[in-house]
């Protein structure tokens, strides 16, 4: 398969290291002049920007944390004025304080071709034709698939959410070779099509990139041997850029880390010690290159290892196992990322229901479908006539559909 | 080609450099831009040795060069075109092309061939060659430079403001003459106060800050960056900070 860079994706790793170098002294020497938050954090610790002179001085540098981001909202982690800045993306369902991430017009540019990356490592050319099923209002990095598909000259079809029926007509009509979705999303179309009885041959697919969810390994076999496809993964951070911090190639060992704009490394999320290659632990990230929203030693929540051996499709660039677990309690219900600290939050803000609560996942084809919440209610519930009960269960159903934007059953009763 | 890795300078308990990290590749014209005091002209100064620096490396050709005398780096083909006193004054042209030949000796004919090609490179300097350097304009003195390092045959130039003092009609020629010296397969370092320019002949360019890089980038990003519209290239803004 093509490499869309190979002077970088395929550069000499020792070359790779000292190009890393160099960005990172140019990255902490921003963070440190123009965001107060590293300037303080850094005099606090005792670490001069000067003392970095090379990757493994990074270690010096405190983690950021989700919670330093919400506590600088909205503008405290920016390094460029707002004048620079020329998207603001603001992702759904974190709780606390939000966050907001700005992006320069050359932020912009890099995640359009790192996206134009991946694509073109597994096979996507400018003769493909790419349906994009993914929820264009709810995944804000939905629209970087059509940037970086014009970039490489490939045609799109956002179909966003249209249901099933329509995503199968128009893979059928337009001759869609390429699915972009989330994995859970695939499997219902997947469904749908088994149950109207369609022979997938009668398809054109033959390419399929899924994420922004955890997807098992199983998962893709079944989405293959369903669709006839090639079924590959790509990865993201949506404090960072998602998707585009790394992605599978042909080989399919791992996804490929664009380590010339991240510096990646793993750590135990509950020492904070770094770990070598090959061990599982808490994904860190360190920005190289980005203007407006540097971030340094980021921890991702997510859980991986880290592998540095040259990769059978030539490139050089580290290769991260593929994230199934979390650090932190989060989980993905049907592609979108849910928070128990969220839930927690809309619950505090009813009268008559919580504190406590339970959360119970259904799985469909091993990936959560459904999520339902057991909500504790205060005892005058039970004196209450059914349909004050059933309002009041709809009314915490609302709040949180509007909170994290996915329906959710909602039981009222006692926690067993 | 170039490869330097935190390097420090002082001079004297000042500290003008701080860790400075780049690299140059065969081939690249590389632009380094600040402001006055920014530590450009030290770094140049460092890398022929000239200025001493402290802690890190300088690799050129896979040769570590720190310690080494300053001709010994130009042996190796590193030639700096300094900002002030470039050309002997009381020189002759024809003598001030030799004495760029100077370190190489090369033979009568050899030396001939090669001011040839100088002179079809700036065929003003062909009318001139007889006179006293002192006498040409600002320029014709730069070309006079420029030639007089060519004698040297370099492998990496560093141009130090060469289009400092210089008619705007005289600038373009001088970066055109740059970017052909490049074509001709010369790798150049260059530093600019004229960054507008230098951005645009550059393939990439680091900007310094008090002696730091605080940014780099091909030369497209960077005339695209407002950061560096702001500092270099006299784009207005009223605050830095607009929360």
């Amino acid at each position: 398969m093509p490499i869309f860079n190979p002077d970088i994706e395929a550069m000499e790793r020792n070359e790779l290291l000292e190009l890393q170098n160099e960005r990172l002294q140019i990255v902490v020497n921003q963070a440190y002049s123009n965001v107060d938050f590293y300037r303080k954090k850094f005099d606090e610790t005792g670490v001069n920007p000067d003392d970095i002179k090379s990757l493994e001085d990074l270690k010096k540098i405190p983690f950021t944390t989700r919670k330093d981001l919400m506590d600088n909202y909205p503008y405290g982690m920016f390094a460029v004025p707002l004048r620079d800045v020329v998207r603001l993306q603001f992702p759904l369902g974190i709780y606390g304080n939000p966050i907001v991430i700005g992006y320069t017009r050359q932020d912009l540019k890099i995640w359009r071709e790192l996206v134009a990356r991946i694509m073109a490592g597994i096979g996507i050319t400018d003769h493909d034709i790419l349906q994009v099923a993914f929820n264009y209002g709810l995944f804000l990095g939905a629209v970087r698939f059509n940037q970086a598909a014009e970039l490489i000259g490939a045609a799109v079809v956002p179909t966003s959410i249209a249901s099933a029926e329509v995503q199968l007509r128009i893979m059928q009509d337009f001759r869609s070779t390429v699915l972009i979705s989330t994995p859970s999303f695939a499997l219902h179309i997947m469904e749908t099509m088994k149950r109207k009885k369609m022979d997938p041959r009668s398809l054109s697919l033959n390419i399929g990139l899924f994420g922004a969810e955890p997807w098992p390994e199983r998962v893709r076999q079944v989405i293959e041997e369903n669709f006839k496809i090639k079924a590959y993964d790509i990865y993201g951070v949506m404090e960072l850029i998602e998707p585009g911090v790394a992605g599978e190639c042909s080989a399919r060992a791992g996804l490929h880390i664009f380590e010339d704009h991240f510096f990646a490394e793993v750590i135990n999320p509950h020492t904070g010690q770094t770990l070598s290659a090959g061990q599982e632990g808490e994904l860190v990230l360190t920005t190289l290159t980005t203007n407006a929203y540097p971030l340094l030693r980021y921890r991702t929540s997510d859980l991986t290892a880290l592998h540095y051996e040259p990769c059978s499709c030539g490139r050089t660039m580290a290769r991260m196992d593929r994230v199934l677990k979390r650090a932190d309690k989060m989980i993905s219900v049907r592609g979108i990322n849910v928070f128990p600290e969220k839930i927690e939050e809309v619950l505090a803000g009813i009268d008559g229901v919580g504190p406590g609560y339970s959360l119970e996942v259904t799985e469909k084809q091993e990936m959560n479908d459904r999520l339902k919440v057991r909500v504790e209610a205060s005892p005058e519930i039970f004196t209450i006539r059914e349909e004050r009960k059933t309002a009041l269960q709809e009314s915490v159903q609302l709040a949180l559909r509007r909170a994290i934007g996915l329906r959710v059953e909602v039981e009222i009763g006692k926690i067993p | 080609m170039l490869k330097l890795k935190n390097i420090d300078a002082f001079f004297g308990k000042t500290q003008v450099l701080r860790h400075v990290t780049l690299h140059v590749e065969a081939g690249e014209i590389v632009s380094l831009i600040g402001a006055n005091g920014s530590g450009k002209t030290t770094l140049l100064n460092v890398i022929s040795g000239l200025h001493p620096s402290r802690n890190g490396s300088r690799v050129f050709l896979n040769v570590e060069t720190r310690g080494m005398k300053p001709e010994k780096i130009v042996a190796l083909g590193i030639l700096q075109v300094p900002e002030a006193e470039k050309v002997f004054n009381p020189l002759t042209l024809l003598e001030n092309l030799e004495l760029g030949a100077y370190l190489r000796r090369p033979d009568r004919v050899k030396l001939a061939e090669e001011m040839e090609k100088v002179f079809q490179l700036f065929p003003i300097l062909r009318e001139r060659k007889d006179q006293p350097a002192g006498t040409l304009s600002g320029g014709e003195r730069q070309m006079l430079a420029l030639g007089k390092a060519l004698m040297g045959q370099p492998k990496l130039l560093m141009l130090d403001e060469p289009s400092l003092g210089l008619a705007p009609t005289v600038v373009s020629e001088i970066f055109h003459i740059v970017r052909s010296l490049n074509d001709r397969g010369i790798t150049i370092l260059l530093v600019e106060q004229n960054a507008k320019e230098a951005l645009r002949i550059s393939h990439r360019t680091y900007v310094l800050d008090t002696g730091r890089i605080v940014l780099s980038g091909s030369g497209q990003e960077l005339l695209n960056n407002d950061e560096v519209k702001r500092a270099f290239l006299g784009k207005d803004y009223r605050g830095k900070w607009e929360r």
